[in-house]
């Protein structure tokens, strides 16, 4: 079957989101061509002024369209507080599950270094340059308890402690209605070794 | 059958199915959404790319476990240049590795996947590379030696092997008091006491490094000059990423 030329370019355009493939791509296509015209307009206004209005806070390297993003604008919040966190979707998380009131620094990935990543990729001299200028008491690593996110916290706990800012490291450890028997060896060794006191 | 040997005789675009062979994690990159592309280095096989599929899926066993540094047992279906993860098992947690350890364990995971090419088999190796993580969360303020024998070892074993022991030139045991101009690819050459010019390292160092003993501070400082010279001619120019961590203090 021949495709028109505009509907083939539509679908592979479709295919650069992740997990889009042929077939997805190919169903998207024709749904918003056959039933939701209207829909497709949206989007593609939406996406376009996304992609050109969407930029990185200066703040704290988190997506947004200003300068600065809300949190970082925010007057009500503890400057003395830093959580440091891998990605924008993780600020979210945390924003909904704790009452943390502090501030927030966007890695935008781990050190990697094979993939080419380094402190200098993950913009840790930006995050030097914050430890600096002072007013920091308590630098929280919640990045992900990969090897990779376990060597940036520890990096950048280095980082902090030269200039005298207490570093904590979020716990790792058994889920909540988790059961030990199903739980992973590495997990529940983590969580033995990090066992607190109790009362 | 002993573990980790193919069940099927190799020939070109067979399949054959690899059971539970000793391997670690070298490194993990996502794949599709929920997959991950492995590069594992394994006992029998060296190094192999594997997909692991649904490896990175919320509620996946394997994400915790398909991390680098541990002492794994894979099982994996050979097809072409990928192999498909079957199964995985581990005995226990990696060893902890904190600071510059880690930073230093993620050197050799880097010097690996750069050196080695895939389904070259380094059984020897494979047993320095467990022992120097051992070594390295045994004794993270001492990284240094580690580093340095199991880079001697991984030139050894991948064919590039630096002459420790003798004169390249005159075929001369190397004396501890002499002085050696070091050719990379060929060997130390030794040289009037006074010389200034040239890859000058004493016979000492050198025979300390072929020897494996204890390296004193001397010792170490000109095997680090030594292997990084010899490494990056096999590096082909592109600087080893991992060492930026350690360029601080």
């Amino acid at each position: 079957m021949a495709v028109s030329p505009l509907i083939q370019q539509l679908m592979e355009a479709l295919r650069c989101l992740p997990g889009v493939g042929n077939k997805t791509a190919q169903r998207m296509a024709y749904h918003l061509l056959e039933r939701d015209r209207e829909g497709g307009r949206q989007l593609s206004a939406v996406l376009a002024k996304a992609m050109e209005g969407i930029g990185r806070c200066v703040d704290c390297r988190t997506l947004c369209e200003g300068e600065t993003c809300s949190l970082c604008a925010s007057t009500s919040r503890d400057d003395s507080l830093l959580c440091v966190v891998e990605s924008p979707m993780d600020v979210e998380a945390l924003e909904q599950a704790t009452d943390f009131r502090g501030r927030y620094f966007v890695l935008m990935g781990h050190l990697s270094p094979l993939d080419g990543i380094g402190p200098e990729q993950l913009g840790l001299d930006r995050l030097a340059g914050r430890f600096a200028r002072g007013g920091l008491e308590e630098v929280i690593l919640a990045t992900n308890p990969t090897v990779e996110g376990e060597a940036t916290a520890q990096y950048i706990s280095e980082l902090a402690r030269e200039h005298g800012i207490r570093t904590t490291r979020i716990a790792h450890g058994v889920p909540m209605g988790g059961e030990l028997e199903y739980i992973d060896s590495g997990t529940l060794s983590h969580a033995f070794a990090g066992r607190r006191d109790l009362g | 059958m002993s573990a980790g040997t193919p069940s099927a005789s190799a020939g070109p675009g067979s399949r054959q199915r690899i059971e539970l062979a000793p391997a670690f994690v070298l490194h993990q990159r996502p794949y599709r959404e929920t997959s991950a592309l492995l590069e594992v280095f394994t006992h029998a096989q060296g190094r192999v790319g594997l997909i692991a599929r649904g490896a990175r899926a919320p509620r996946s066993r394997r994400r915790g476990e398909l991390q680098p540094f541990r002492a794994l047992r894979l099982s994996w279906i050979e097809r072409g240049e990928l192999g498909t993860l079957t199964g995985v098992e581990s005995a226990a947690p990696g060893p902890p590795l904190s600071g510059r350890a880690l930073y230093s364990a993620l050197y050799l995971n880097e010097l690996l996947v750069r050196l080695l090419t895939r389904n070259d088999p380094h059984p020897v190796l494979f047993e320095r590379y467990a022992h120097a993580l051992e070594a390295l969360a045994a004794d993270a303020g001492n990284v240094e030696p580690t580093l340095r024998l199991f880079e001697k070892h991984l030139l050894q074993e991948t064919g590039y092997g630096l002459l420790l022991d003798v004169d390249c030139e005159s075929g001369e045991p190397l004396r501890s008091d002499a002085l050696y101009d070091y050719h990379l690819e060929a060997g130390p050459v030794e040289v009037a006491a006074d010389t200034r010019q040239g890859f000058l390292f004493p016979g000492s160092s050198l025979l300390a490094l072929a020897a494996e003993g204890e390296l004193d501070a001397a010792a170490l400082r000109d095997a680090k000059r030594l292997m990084r010279a010899a490494l990056s001619l096999y590096l082909g120019g592109k600087p080893l990423k991992s060492r930026e961590l350690f360029n601080r203090g």
